[in-house]
C-alpha cells in the first residue's frame, strides 16, 4: 500500500474516522493495529519480524534500565543491537558478503546466495529500535512501560517504511501528553500531504523517467551535456521524491496529532557538503552523528581521528542505504568531501555572500556526481556515466523545454522558501489563499501528476 | 479532531475544491484545449471531424449530414457530384456508437436549423448486433471534449458498469484527467503540436474529403457454409488477417438482446426526440451487410426503428436498397467496402435521398 495510491488513501479516511471517534484509550491500540495492517498489507509475514524485534528491544531496555552501571549491562545492549544489527545485515547484506566471498574464493558469485526478501522498512526501524535501547543505556530515556506505546513507536505507519527516523523522547511527549491538532496543524499536515504527493508526481517521476532513460543506456544520448542532464534528473528524482515521501508522513503524521522532525531543508541550496548533510535527511545525518560519528570518538580525539571518524561514518551511512559497493563508495565520496572540507576549515554561516550562488552550484555539482554511483546499477556503469559527465563532445540537454521552466520555478520557489518561509506563511494565510495554493497543487496533481507507468518511492528499497 | 476545530480546514478545503474546478474549466472547458487536441488522439480525431463539419461553409439549406460508425461507405465528394442539389457531408467516425452520435450532431448542429436531413447508418433495421455497444469504454474517450456538466448522469450512469460510470462521470467533471496524456504531450511536444493542428485544420477536411479509399477487393473469394470454410483471394497474405476476415464471415447470426433494444431507443430515441418538430429529417440507412451473406439470416422484421418511422419521426431507406452491393469485389474485408463500392453506394444513396427527400429547397 503505497502512499500515492487510492487504496492509502482511504485506508487513511478509515483510520482517521476510527482514531477520532474512538475513545481516547483506545486510539493508540488503533492505530497500532492500523500500522501492522499497513505493513501486513506489503507482506504479511514479515510483520513476525517487527513483532520480534519490538519484543526483543521492549525487553532489553526494560532490562537495562532495571541493571546498575558495568558489564551486565552493557551485555543487555550488545544483545539488543547484535538482534537488530543481526536481523538487519542477514536479510540485506547476507548476499552482498556472500557474492564477494564467493568471489574471493574464486567461486561465481551466486555461490553462496539465498533468495531473500527484504523487508520493508528495516533500516529504519532498526535505527530508530537501536536509538531507543542506546538511550535507555545512555540514560536519557526512561524505558517504556505499556508495550503498546512501545510497539506503535516502532510501527507507527506513516514512518514505517521509509523514515524519518524518529527518536524515542520526541515520540513518546506527542504520545503522552496528546492533544488533538489545532486548526494550524491541521492545515498544516494536510497541506503537507498534499504537497508531499505533488512532489513525488509532478516532479520526481517525471525526472525518473528521465533518469532511468539515461542511465538504462548512456550510450544512446551520447555527449557530456546529456550526461550531466540525466545525472541532474537523478538528483532532482531522488530529491524530490524522498522529500515527498517525508512531507506526507510528517503531515499524515500531524494529522493524528504527532509532530515528526524536519528531514529535508532545501538541501540543493547548501554551499558546501557539511551543509549538504544537515539540509539532507536530517534524521539520518544526526542519527549517525549521535550514535556514531561521537560515539567513535567525534572531533575530540585530534584531526587525524575526525577525519577517519568522519569517513567511517560516512561509509557506513553509505552502506545502510544498499548492500553494494556503489552505495560504500558514495557513503566515501561525501566523507571524504567533508574531511577536506573540515581541513580547509568550511564553517556553515547563515548570512548570503556574493560568492555564494557559485558554491552552491559547486556543491550541487558535487553531489551530482555523488549521485551517479547511487543510481548507476554497478561500478562501472558509475565510471562510464562519470567519464561521459566530463569528457568527449557536447551533446544536448535531454529534457523538454517545459521541464526547464519547472525546475526553473521548483528553484525559485526553494528560494522563497529559504528567504520569507512561503510554506508557513500559506498554513497561516486567509482561507481562500490557502485554497488558491491548495488548488493549483491539485490542478498539478490532474494533469501532471499521473502517468501510465507508476514509479515507485527511491527510498523504500532500503 | 473536535467539531468546532474542523472548520477552517472545512472552508478551506471547500473553497480549494471550487477553485480547483473553476482551475480545471478555465483550462479545458473553454473550448480552446479541445481545439489543440492531438489529432491523432482518439478524442483529437473526432474533434477534427467536427471541427472541419462547424467550419464548413454552408452554400444553402438543402444539406444533409450522414453520420455512423466506419461501415458507412458514403464519399461526399461523390454523393455531391451526383447532381441531386444536395450537399453532402459526413461526420462518420471508425469505432462511433449512436451514443456518441447524439452528442457530435448536438456538437455541430446546435441550434437543429443546419441540416435537410440527417443519415444514419444501421446494420440492421431490427435490434440484432453483433457487439453490445451499452459499456464502451471507448465513446467516453471520444466525447470527453463535448461532453458537458449537465451530461453528468445521463452520459456517465448510460454505462453499466461501476467502472466505466465513474471513468465517465471523472471525464465530464474534471477534463484535466481525461486529457493528462495529452496534456503531457502537449508540454512536451507544444510546438509540433501548434504546427499539427494549424495543418489539420487547414488541410484535414479537405484531404478527407478528396481521398481516395482502398482498392483492396475480396473479388475470388468464396465461402462454402456447408463445411464452414473461406476461400479468400491470394493477394491477402498476412494470416492474422486472414483469419480474421474468415472468422467474421462466418460468425452466427446477430443475437437478439434485449439491452441493445434499450440501448438503441435510448440512444437514437434522443436523436429523434431532438429533431423533432424541426425542418430536419432523420433517415435511416441499412448498409450491405458484407461480401457474401451468410444463408437462413433471421429475417429483419420489427424492431425500435421501425417502430419510429411507423410514427412518422423517421424514414427508413429500402432495407434492400444496396442488396446488390453485397459482392466481394466491393469489399475489402469482412465489413467495409472498397473504394468502388463506396462509389457506387454514394451515388446510389444520393439519388435515393434526392428521391425521398423531393427537390431542394429553391429548386425550380
Amino acid at each position: 500500500m503505497l502512499f500515492h495510491t487510492t487504496q492509502f488513501f482511504v485506508f487513511l479516511l478509515v483510520v482517521l474516522a476510527a482514531f477520532y471517534g474512538a475513545p481516547r484509550t483506545w486510539r493508540r491500540v488503533i492505530l497500532l493495529a492500523a500500522s501492522y495492517y499497513f505493513y501486513m498489507s506489503w507482506n504479511a509475514k514479515f510483520v513476525l519480524l517487527l513483532l520480534v524485534l519490538t519484543a526483543i528491544d521492549y525487553t532489553a531496555a526494560r532490562w537495562i534500565a532495571r541493571t546498575s552501571e558495568g558489564p551486565r549491562k552493557r551485555v543487555l545492549l550488545v544483545i539488543s543491537l547484535a538482534a537488530n544489527l543481526g536481523f538487519l545485515g542477514f536479510f540485506k547484506y547476507y548476499n552482498f558478503l556472500a557474492a564477494n566471498t564467493a568471489l574471493a574464493l574464486g567461486m561465481p558469485a551466486n555461490a553462496f546466495a539465498l533468495a531473500i526478501i527484504l523487508p520493508m522498512g528495516i533500516s529504519f526501524h532498526t535505527f530508530q529500535s537501536m536509538s531507543y535501547v542506546i538511550d535507555v543505556y545512555r540514560g536519557q530515556q526512561a524505558p517504556v512501560i505499556n508495550v503498546v506505546d512501545y510497539a506503535l513507536y516502532i510501527a507507527f505507519f506513516p514512518q514505517l517504511v521509509a523514515g524519518p527516523i524518529v527518536r524515542a523522547h520526541d515520540f513518546f511527549a506527542d504520545l503522552w501528553n496528546w492533544r488533538a491538532p489545532c486548526c494550524e496543524e491541521q492545515l498544516r499536515g494536510v497541506l503537507l500531504v498534499v504537497f508531499g504527493l505533488l512532489k513525488k508526481l509532478v516532479i520526481a517521476d517525471p525526472f525518473a523517467r528521465l533518469a532511468d532513460a539515461y542511465f538504462q543506456n548512456p550510450a544512446a544520448s551520447p555527449g557530456w551535456f546529456a550526461a550531466w542532464s540525466g545525472a541532474v534528473a537523478f538528483s532532482i528524482q531522488i530529491y524530490f521524491d524522498f522529500s515527498g515521501y517525508t512531507d506526507m508522513a510528517i503531515g499524515l503524521a500531524q494529522l493524528f496529532g504527532f509532530h515528526f522532525p524536519e528531514n529535508f531543508r532545501r538541501p540543493y541550496l547548501a554551499r558546501s557538503i557539511t551543509e549538504f548533510w544537515r539540509r539532507w535527511h536530517i534524521s539520518l545525518s544526526t542519527w549517525l552523528r549521535d550514535y556514531l560519528y561521537i560515539s567513535l570518538g567525534g572531533n575530540r580525539r585530534g584531526r587525524a581521528r575526525t577525519y577517519a571518524n568522519l569517513m567511517a561514518t560516512m561509509l557506513l551511512g553509505g552502506l545502510w542505504h544498499g548492500a553494494s559497493w556503489n552505495f560504500v563508495i558514495w557513503g566515501g565520496l561525501h566523507g571524504a568531501l567533508l574531511a577536506t572540507e573540515r581541513a580547509f576549515g568550511v564553517r556553515e554561516r547563515r548570512e548570503w555572500r556574493w560568492t555564494d550562488p557559485l558554491r552552491v552550484i559547486l556543491t550541487f555539482a558535487l553531489v551530482t556526481v555523488g549521485w551517479v554511483f547511487f543510481r548507476a546499477a554497478t561500478f562501472s556503469a558509475s565510471l562510464d556515466v562519470l567519464a561521459r559527465m566530463f569528457g568527449g563532445p557536447a551533446g544536448k540537454w535531454l529534457w523538454p523545454r517545459w521541464q526547464v521552466w519547472f525546475v526553473a520555478l521548483i528553484a525559485a520557489l526553494a528560494l522563497a522558501e529559504e528567504r520569507w518561509d512561503w510554506f508557513a506563511r500559506v498554513v497561516r494565510a486567509p482561507a481562500w489563499a490557502y485554497a488558491a495554493v491548495m488548488a493549483v497543487f491539485l490542478f498539478c496533481l490532474e494533469t501532471i501528476g499521473f502517468s501510465d507507468r507508476a514509479v515507485p518511492f527511491v527510498y523504500f528499497q532500503f | 479532531m473536535r467539531r468546532c476545530i474542523l472548520k477552517p480546514l472545512v472552508l478551506r478545503l471547500g473553497l480549494a475544491i471550487i477553485f480547483f474546478f473553476a482551475l480545471d474549466a478555465a483550462a479545458f472547458r473553454t473550448g480552446h484545449y479541445a481545439s489543440i487536441l492531438e489529432p491523432n488522439s482518439t478524442a483529437g480525431f473526432l474533434q477534427s471531424f467536427l471541427w472541419t463539419e462547424r467550419h464548413r461553409a454552408l452554400d444553402g439549406p438543402n444539406q444533409v449530414l450522414a453520420t455512423g460508425d466506419s461501415r458507412i461507405p458514403l464519399r461526399a465528394r461523390i454523393a455531391n457530384a451526383a447532381g441531386t442539389g444536395y450537399t453532402f457531408a459526413t461526420i462518420a467516425v471508425p469505432g462511433t456508437t449512436p451514443r456518441c452520435w447524439y452528442y457530435m450532431l448536438r456538437d455541430v448542429d446546435p441550434d437543429r436549423k443546419r441540416y435537410a436531413a440527417i443519415v444514419l447508418s444501421a446494420n440492421r433495421y431490427d435490434d440484432r448486433e453483433y457487439e453490445d455497444p451499452t459499456d464502451r469504454d471507448l465513446d467516453i474517450r471520444y466525447l470527453t471534449p463535448i461532453l458537458r456538466l449537465g451530461d453528468l448522469f445521463e452520459f456517465g450512469w448510460s454505462f453499466p458498469t461501476w467502472n466505466n460510470r465513474g471513468y465517465a462521470v471523472g471525464s465530464i467533471l474534471l477534463k484535466g484527467t481525461a486529457y493528462r496524456r495529452d496534456f503531457q504531450d502537449y508540454l512536451v511536444n507544444h510546438k509540433w503540436r501548434q504546427k499539427l493542428v494549424q495543418f489539420e485544420n487547414r488541410e484535414g477536411g479537405q484531404a478527407r474529403y478528396n481521398a481516395q479509399w482502398g482498392t483492396d477487393s475480396l473479388a475470388g473469394m468464396s465461402v462454402d457454409w456447408k463445411t464452414r470454410t473461406v476461400d479468400l483471394p491470394a493477394w491477402m497474405t498476412d494470416p492474422g488477417r486472414r483469419q480474421n476476415t474468415a472468422d467474421l464471415l462466418l460468425r452466427d447470426a446477430p443475437p437478439l438482446t434485449s439491452e441493445f433494444a434499450a440501448y438503441r431507443r435510448r440512444w437514437l430515441g434522443k436523436i429523434v426526440a431532438r429533431y423533432r418538430g424541426t425542418r430536419t429529417k432523420l433517415i435511416f440507412v441499412r448498409l450491405a451487410r458484407g461480401p457474401v451473406v451468410r444463408p437462413n439470416l433471421p429475417l429483419d422484421e420489427g424492431g425500435t426503428l421501425r417502430e419510429y418511422a411507423a410514427h412518422g419521426e423517421v424514414m427508413l431507406l429500402d432495407e434492400h436498397l444496396f442488396d446488390e452491393l453485397e459482392r466481394p469485389e466491393l469489399f475489402g474485408d469482412a465489413l467495409h467496402m472498397n473504394g468502388a463500392g463506396g462509389e457506387i453506394f454514394s451515388r446510389k444513396l444520393a439519388s435515393e435521398l434526392r428521391r425521398v427527400l423531393g427537390p431542394p429547397q429553391g429548386a425550380r
